[in-house]
This record gives C-alpha cells, sequence and structure tokens, in this order.
C-alpha cells in the first residue's frame, strides 16, 4: 500500500522559473555551489547578468570554447576588479532604463580578501546591485588554501598539520556583520538547509537592490576541500545553523534581526565532527573556536536586541 | 550581430543560442538512488535539495532520478524525511 502523500514542500513555490543550467555540469557531485548556482535563477528569473571572477564557478559560467553551459548572461572579470565591474553595468543598466538585476557571484576569496577594498568602495557609493558571497571558506578551485574566512584549526594546504602547524591558527573575519555595517539598505546571512529562508533573502534582495547596495552571504560546504561525504552537504550546513557557528539573520535598513532563533544551541564539535578537515583538532582548539563563535553570536545577538533608535534613516542615499 | 567577420561569435566567449554543453555526470556515479514509490510521501524534499536539480515528478504520486545525469552524490537518500530513497552500488546494474 502506497503511503500517505504530503504536502510539497513550499521551497517549490518559489521555484518559478526554469532551470537556465545544462544538466551535465562540471561540479563535484555534491557540490554546494552548484546547488546555490541553480537556485539564484529560478529564483529571481533568468533575466539576470551575473558578473564573477576566477574561481569554482567561472568555469562554468563561462563555458568552454565557444560553447556556454547556462543560459544566462554572464561577464567575467578579474579578482581585484569584481565589484567595481558590477559597478559599471548597473549603472549602465540604471541610466539606460533597462529593468535588470546585476548579481556578482563571488566566492569568499574574492569577498573577503582580495576584492573586498572593490566590495567595500560599492557598498559605500550604494551601488544598486545584489553582491553574492558563497563562502566555502578557502580558495578551493586553486588547490584549497586558507582565506580570511577559514574557521579557527581548519587544515588546508596552506595552514597543513604537521610537527609545528597545527591547522590555521587565526580566526577567522565576520564578513556579513561586517558589511552590514555599511549601512546598506540590504545584508543577509544564507545557507543551504533552509532553502526556504534562502529564496525569501533572494527576493527582498532583489527587491531592497532598487534602493542600493545588497549583500548576500551564503555558506556554501565544498566537499572536496573540506573532506566531509558528498551525502552530509546539507547536513553540514544544517549544523552550522544549530550549533551558531553559521547564525541566520538579515538587516534590513541597518536593523539586525534573526531570522533563525536556535533555542539549545549544540557545541560546534557537532558541526566539527562531520568535515576531515577539522579531524586534527584538539579539545583546546575545539575550546578556541567555540568562544570565537560564541564571541561572534553574542555580537550578534546583542546588535538584534537594540529596539527603535538603531534604525537607518530610510533617504539615506538621497 | 557582430561585425567581426573571423569569429562566429562578438567574441571568443560563448554563445547561448548554440545547443548547451553537456557533460555526461551520469558516468560519474558509483551509487544509484533508487526509489520506493510505496513509502515516498511527496514532500520534494530530494528535489529541493538535488544539488543538480534531476529529481523529477512523476504524475504527483513520486519522484525520479534522472540516470542520464545524476552524480550519484547522495543527498537525496540523506535528506528523505522517509528514507525511502536507497543508494545501490552501481556495479550491479552494469551486468
Amino acid at each position: 500500500m502506497a503511503a500517505k502523500k504530503g504536502k510539497l514542500t513550499k521551497v517549490l513555490d518559489h521555484l518559478k522559473h526554469e532551470d537556465p543550467f545544462s544538466k551535465g555540469v562540471a561540479f563535484c557531485p555534491g557540490c554546494g555551489l552548484e546547488l546555490l548556482l541553480r537556485f539564484i535563477p529560478q529564483v529571481l528569473g533568468n533575466d539576470i547578468v551575473i558578473t564573477g571572477t576566477p574561481s569554482c564557478s567561472a568555469p562554468v559560467l563561462l563555458g568552454q570554447n565557444n560553447q556556454s553551459w547556462h543560459k544566462l548572461s554572464y561577464f567575467g572579470t578579474l579578482m581585484t576588479g569584481a565589484a567595481a565591474n558590477a559597478t559599471g553595468l548597473a549603472r549602465y543598466y540604471k541610466k539606460a532604463g533597462i529593468d535588470n538585476t546585476v548579481v556578482c557571484f563571488n566566492g569568499d576569496g574574492t569577498a573577503a580578501d582580495i576584492g573586498f577594498g572593490n566590495l567595500s568602495g560599492a557598498a559605500e557609493r550604494n551601488e544598486p546591485f545584489i553582491y553574492i558571497c558563497y563562502d566555502n571558506e578557502g580558495y578551493m578551485n586553486t588547490g584549497i588554501q586558507k582565506s580570511g574566512t577559514t574557521p579557527y584549526g581548519a587544515t588546508t594546504t596552506t595552514t597543513p598539520k604537521g610537527s609545528i602547524s597545527k591547522g590555521k591558527n587565526l580566526r577567522r573575519m565576520n564578513l556579513a556583520l561586517k558589511m552590514a555595517m555599511h549601512k546598506i539598505p540590504y545584508a543577509a546571512t544564507a545557507t543551504l538547509s533552509d532553502l526556504d529562508d534562502l529564496a525569501k533573502k533572494l527576493l527582498k534582495a532583489k527587491e531592497a537592490k532598487e534602493r542600493g547596495f545588497v549583500f548576500l552571504h551564503v555558506l556554501a560546504p565544498c566537499t572536496t576541500g573540506w573532506g566531509h561525504a558528498p551525502e552530509n552537504t546539507i547536513e553540514v550546513c544544517r549544523r552550522a545553523v544549530k550549533t551558531n557557528y553559521f547564525p541566520l539573520w538579515e538587516a534590513v535598513n541597518g536593523k539586525i534581526k534573526m531570522t533563525k532563533e536556535v533555542k539549545k544551541p549544540k557545541p560546534v564539535k557537532t558541526y566539527t565532527e562531520l568535515s576531515k578537515k577539522f579531524v586534527n583538532m584538539t579539545e583546546e582548539d575545539h575550546q578556541i573556536l567555540q568562544d570565537d563563535v560564541d564571541y561572534e553570536f553574542c555580537i550578534l545577538g546583542g546588535l538584534s536586541q537594540l529596539e527603535g533608535e538603531c534604525q537607518l534613516p530610510v533617504s539615506a542615499e538621497d | 550581430m557582430s561585425s567581426n567577420k573571423y569569429f562566429k561569435h562578438e567574441g571568443p566567449w560563448s554563445d547561448a543560442n548554440d545547443p548547451l554543453m553537456v557533460s555526461d555526470t551520469g558516468d560519474w556515479r558509483t551509487k544509484r538512488p533508487i526509489v520506493d514509490k510505496d513509502q515516498c510521501i511527496f514532500c520534494g524534499f530530494c528535489a529541493i535539495y538535488c544539488p543538480i536539480q534531476v529529481m523529477e515528478m512523476v504524475e504527483k504520486s513520486h519522484f525520479k532520478p534522472d540516470l542520464d545525469f545524476c552524480k550519484g552524490c547522495g543527498i537525496c537518500a540523506k535528506e528523505c524525511p522517509k528514507k525511502a530513497i536507497s543508494m545501490e552500488p552501481e556495479g550491479d546494474f552494469q551486468k
């Protein structure tokens, strides 16, 4: 006897547009980036222009030889000038009166390290485009080097585990909070385990883009670089949220609000045990990472509880 | 169109008016997802979490993977709330 048919998940209602990508695309099995990349045009529509940099997304977005993997418009730029190029496109469309959405789609290497000056400048000028950072916590395409968002204790090829080096000995930066402090109309974090939340944030981003710069920070695990089993990609994201390692929040006009409250946060060890990059961490390392996570969440919790007077003036860009 | 007479396209970049490039990603698979139609409650979690988006709706009763492109990552089997999808070794089907 067939099981009782339940309700279809609400996420499918957000997928109103067709998938512009060809089915067989050269991403690793279980890649978080592929899910994100197929999800964005299905929610925002196929009339978006993506700009991006050399990264894991570039071989697919740019195409190979004269053939293409997708039907979207793509503009490939350098890592040092990603946001500046998107600025030019967005200004052109605004001036020409063309209703278009420019999505600057970069990894954490561009957003947090190499192209951060551009990103910060574009946010300060309040340029009308969406900047999406897919955070796989390292330079995965070039061979898993550490980046500014790699967490404490993680093993990468430039912070290996050996007799002297014990994984990354520096703390990660909180890129999304840093961008929210640029007083932009919309900044948010999202991850792949909560696609309903991600779709809502993408739609809000498209709306807020009319008022200025939008920043989205999406945690997208990398099976090859992190060393977790391909089927655990979504589970890794879920545990990152449940341990407060990657809290989900949004800042609308500077007002920070948690979009997913975790009632009883689990210790960060439940997150790190899934990935091989954390396998060499000792108890003390875990304690430092836990303190780092707690510190970030403490600041975020404080900011989200501020009331009333911390609202940005709505006509800030005028 | 382009005034450049040496290239077919506007530049040495890709043109989506041509047929899209497709890799034989089904060939990468080491494990094959098998959907148990009776246990499937038609919730759609396998379809939304599938990175390749190959889970197709069949007659509003269950989902079926497109095995030409399924890379066999196993996310559908892991995320299924009823455990209706099992991953079988691909070698069993090659005989």
